[in-house]
């Protein structure tokens, strides 16, 4: 209303789809919504169709390509009962976002409208459902009589005549103790019923005047329609045409990442609320008796446990975590830089190949060298003094070998950031009377600041973490990180404590999310390429 | 100082950058570098400040041979296109880093590059970064940063293009008034005629790597030595128009299909004796519309230039000539005009060679 008045009192025109709306008549809009709902309900039950008939070539594609895999019956049948359940809420959706462009001047018009053709195709499908005997009226396994929980047993309150339990002989007033020989009550009963196969026997142990007797009473196909489903899937229906009427758009992808990122969330939830219970049922810390509560910071005594020469204490472990994860950021950034530096900017014979041999490194599994390594930097152990900082089982041989899988990334990186500084800058660095490598010092390493913290940050990170390269190089817990202290933790044959390893887990994170929190901007700089030489 | 290159060359790779150059510039002598882009003038203007080694040929400052020298030791002053200034120093960083490198004390650092600073108009922006600095400001910066030092010689690179046309306008003043009070020797390079003919004293032409002429802005404009400088310098450029020179009796006739005019004898009598077909050049400011005028055609295009209209005129499908009209006379494309060609100063150049016939 507020948009054309403007419109009208600036003397613009009102646009033409608002103009549309004004002139058509609510039933013809009603009928524009419909029917596009309809042609969603079609759509839907065409792709039923076709999956159905494509079903057999589906199940057995796993097969025409050569593998023994199989897809199961149930899985196809699943999804195409999925999709034709899912159907009719597209629809009641489609409605009320056929809508959305009355709802920017007429809202209230849009919903009345949106509602009016939501009924109509619950109407619709509801008809549709009932001609196929799907949803709410499929049938469903009954034994064609009514009970209630008693403090006694399941009491039979009503019996249908002529039905399978009256042909059974079972009369109201019967008292239901047991199917066969098992005890059970009213939602045992109910979902007995519900999981029979149609015409199987249910063997009900009744007491009728005091005497214990065991009825078979067939499981029979009914359709039961109570009125209560059908009202509340016509207020859904008629829920979810309003909303998506005067739903935001711009939420849309904010509840879509939510919805991901929720198992992701729940998991680090849980690392949290374990490290301070005894122990947790779900996500609740719960106490010996299984209450709520339970809290204890038992866990967390590791922190202040003395250590021994073959169990030594975390501050030990934590200290040959950083210095493996400060040596790698360091010698990194060194080698990174510099030869970045002359990839980008000298030109000498083998520079391009050089270049992709780099690339094809970066792709290469570290697993596969293992081995190879193993023995060279058995050999660097016997070298006299480098060899007791660099060999094996010293935390500088196992920065080393993490240093040079790291490196592919880091020298392209940084020819990365060099390239994107004028090679002016240098020449006049070179003209004002500097030296090459003082141009490179004091010219260019200052304005690729951003580059640099971003590569040292990413370094120092995945030393941090890092548990394969130092598995293998270490023996026992002399030189273990972190990551592989918690790994030894879990090979222990004592029992294990879950929730102190959820502990020593965060203990970990610790420096990772401080990290993270302070230079998440950098570090976004590394995976957009570094675009700006920063200032 | 006098810089002179002798048959400088410069290969990169089987590229010909540079191709044997030789010129010579005064001491205190403002020479404009002038090409189209990739003709080399920044080759060899960055030959001359020792970022590049040159492949063959000689430079000397004075007497002294400067190719091994590397730029530190050459004492220069560059100014770039892009400024090229230090992001992460301020303003006095910047201008005072080649006085740092020269060990030069903190005191008389703060002095030289106040008194510099001052002279630019920048002294009150000391501490300043280069980023919060204007274009204009930036480029005040990078010629303070330049003089600081006291060079024996300026190089300019292209510095006023990322200027706006006013701005570029009164730095080319500024330029210019400076290099002259300091008297210091200095090459520009640019790809703007403009600029290169308002401020230099002489101007190397230059084509493909090669010199094409070495000469005053006026020499260049009014005696062309080659095709290619009767084209590449005036704007609008140079009409050509291939013709036949006659002799008749006295009198001398550049004929063709869709004009005869008379030429005088000093200017026909060199184009006759080549006896083959030339090609006549004219500049359009040289064109005047008359209803007396002995060359017909028709306007095929009209592009106001503000002062002038410009007029492409068709003499028939192969002549044409650019022409400055006065806005008032009110021209339409499709009419049909007269033209008068003053005939004193046109040019003839040999169609094979390119080389003028009236100058050598």
């Amino acid at each position: 209303m507020a948009a054309s008045a403007r419109a009208s009192r600036i003397g613009l025109p009102p646009n033409v789809e608002e103009l549309e709306y004004r002139r058509a008549a609510t039933g013809e809009l009603v009928s524009q919504a419909v029917f596009s709902a309809l042609v969603v309900l079609l759509f839907f039950q065409v792709g039923v169709i076709l999956f159905k008939v494509l079903e057999p070539l589906i199940r057995a594609a796993p097969g025409l390509l050569g593998s023994d895999l199989e897809i199961e019956e149930t899985l196809t049948r699943a999804i195409a009962s999925a999709l034709t359940l899912l159907a009719p809420f597209v629809a009641y959706g489609t409605c009320g976002a056929k809508m959305r462009g009355l709802a920017t001047f007429d809202r209230r018009r849009a919903l009345r409208v949106a509602l009016l053709a939501g009924a109509l195709v619950y109407g619709i499908a509801t008809m549709g459902q009932w001609v196929f005997q799907v949803g709410p009226f499929a049938e469903k396994p009954s034994l064609e009589m009514s009970f209630e929980q008693t403090a006694d047993g399941v009491l039979i309150t009503g019996i249908v005549e002529g039905g399978t339990a009256d042909e059974a002989g079972l009369k109201v007033g019967d008292l239901i103790i047991a199917i066969g020989r098992a005890p059970t009550d009213l939602a045992g009963l109910k979902e007995r019923i519900a999981l029979s196969a149609f015409e199987s026997k249910i063997g009900l142990r009744i007491v009728r005047d005091g005497e214990e007797e065991l009825v078979p009473v067939e499981v029979v196909p009914v359709v039961e329609v109570g009125l209560a489903p059908l009202i509340g899937g016509l207020a859904l229906a008629l829920f979810i045409a309003g909303v998506a009427v005067v739903w935001p758009g711009g939420l849309t992808p904010y509840v879509l990442m939510v919805v991901i990122m929720v198992p992701l969330l729940i998991g680090y939830l849980w690392l949290v609320v374990a490290s301070f219970s005894y122990r947790t049922e779900g996500l609740l810390p719960v106490g010996a008796a299984g209450e709520f509560g339970g809290f204890t910071l038992r866990n967390w005594e590791f922190l202040t446990r003395e250590g021994t020469s073959s169990d030594p204490s975390i501050w030990r472990i934590t200290l040959n975590t950083l210095v493996v994860a400060s040596l790698m950021m360091v010698l990194v950034l060194l080698v990174s830089s510099m030869a970045g530096y002359a990839l980008s900017r000298m030109n000498f014979p083998g520079r391009r190949s050089f270049l992709s041999l780099t690339l094809i490194l970066h792709g290469f599994p570290a697993v596969t060298l293992l081995i190879a390594i193993f023995f060279v930097l058995r050999n660097i152990g016997k070298v006299p003094v480098v060899g007791d900082y660099f060999g094996f089982n010293t935390r500088g041989g196992i920065a080393l070998v993490m240093v040079a899988f790291e490196l592919p990334l880091g020298v392209w990186l940084m020819k990365g950031f060099f390239d994107n500084i004028p090679w002016d800058m240098e020449r006049s660095a070179l003209i004002d009377g500097a030296s090459r490598w003082r141009t490179f010092w004091q010219i260019l390493l200052p304005q690729i600041r951003p580059g640099i913290l971003a590569l040292g940050i990413f370094a120092f990170i995945s030393g941090w973490g890092a548990y394969l390269i130092p598995q293998t190089y270490s023996i026992g817990t002399k030189t273990a990180t972190l990551a592989v202290f918690i790994s030894q933790r879990t090979n222990e044959t004592a029992p294990m404590n879950w929730n102190e390893l959820a502990a020593i887990g965060l203990f970990q994170m610790i420096p990772v999310f401080i990290i993270f929190v302070f230079a998440q901007e950098y570090l976004l700089n590394i995976y957009a390429g570094g675009t700006k030489g920063g200032t | 100082m006098r810089i002179t290159l002798e048959s400088l060359t410069k290969r990169f790779g089987t590229v010909v950058g540079v191709d044997d150059i030789t010129l010579a510039v005064e001491d205190g002598e403002f020479v404009a570098f002038l090409g189209p882009s990739g003709c080399g003038k920044t080759t060899t203007l960055l030959m001359i400040a020792g970022i590049y080694k040159p492949t063959a040929g000689t430079i000397r400052f004075s007497e002294r041979v400067v190719n091994q020298v590397p730029p530190k030791d050459r004492n220069i002053g560059m100014v770039f296109q892009s400024y090229a200034l230090y992001p992460h120093m301020t303003v006095f960083g910047n201008m005072s880093y080649p006085l740092k490198l020269k060990k030069v004390s903190k005191e008389e650092q703060m002095l030289r590059v106040q008194e510099v600073a001052d002279k630019m108009g920048i002294g009150d922006l000391l501490d300043r970064r280069p980023g919060q600095l204007s274009g204009g400001q930036q480029q005040r910066v990078a010629l303070g940063r330049a003089l600081v030092k006291q060079p024996d010689v300026l190089l300019f690179d292209e510095p006023l293009s990322n200027l706006d046309a006013r701005l570029r306008l009164s730095m080319r003043g500024e330029i210019k008034h400076l290099q002259k009070e300091l008297g210091i020797t200095a090459i520009y390079v640019t790809h703007d005629q403009v600029e290169a003919m308002t401020m230099a004293d002489r101007i190397a032409v230059m084509n493909r790597g090669r010199l094409e002429a070495f000469d005053t802005p006026d020499d260049l404009y009014d005696r062309p030595k080659t095709l290619f400088i009767a084209g590449f310098v005036g704007n609008p450029p140079m009409n050509f128009l291939e013709v036949e020179v006659r002799q008749e009796g006295d009198a001398f006739y550049a004929v063709n299909e869709a004009l005869r005019v008379q030429v005088p004898p000093q200017r026909g009598e060199p184009a006759a004796r080549h006896g083959r077909r030339v090609i006549l050049g004219i500049r359009p400011e040289d064109i005047t519309l008359s209803d007396a005028g002995e060359v017909k055609g028709e306007v095929f295009l009209v592009e106001p230039l503000g002062r002038d209209d410009l007029l492409d005129v068709h003499l028939d499908a192969a002549n044409r000539l650019n022409v400055l009209a006065d806005p008032a006379a009110r021209i339409r494309a499709g009419d049909g005009i007269a033209l008068a060609l003053d005939m004193r100063r046109v040019q003839f150049f040999d169609p094979q060679t390119g080389q003028s016939l009236l100058w050598r």
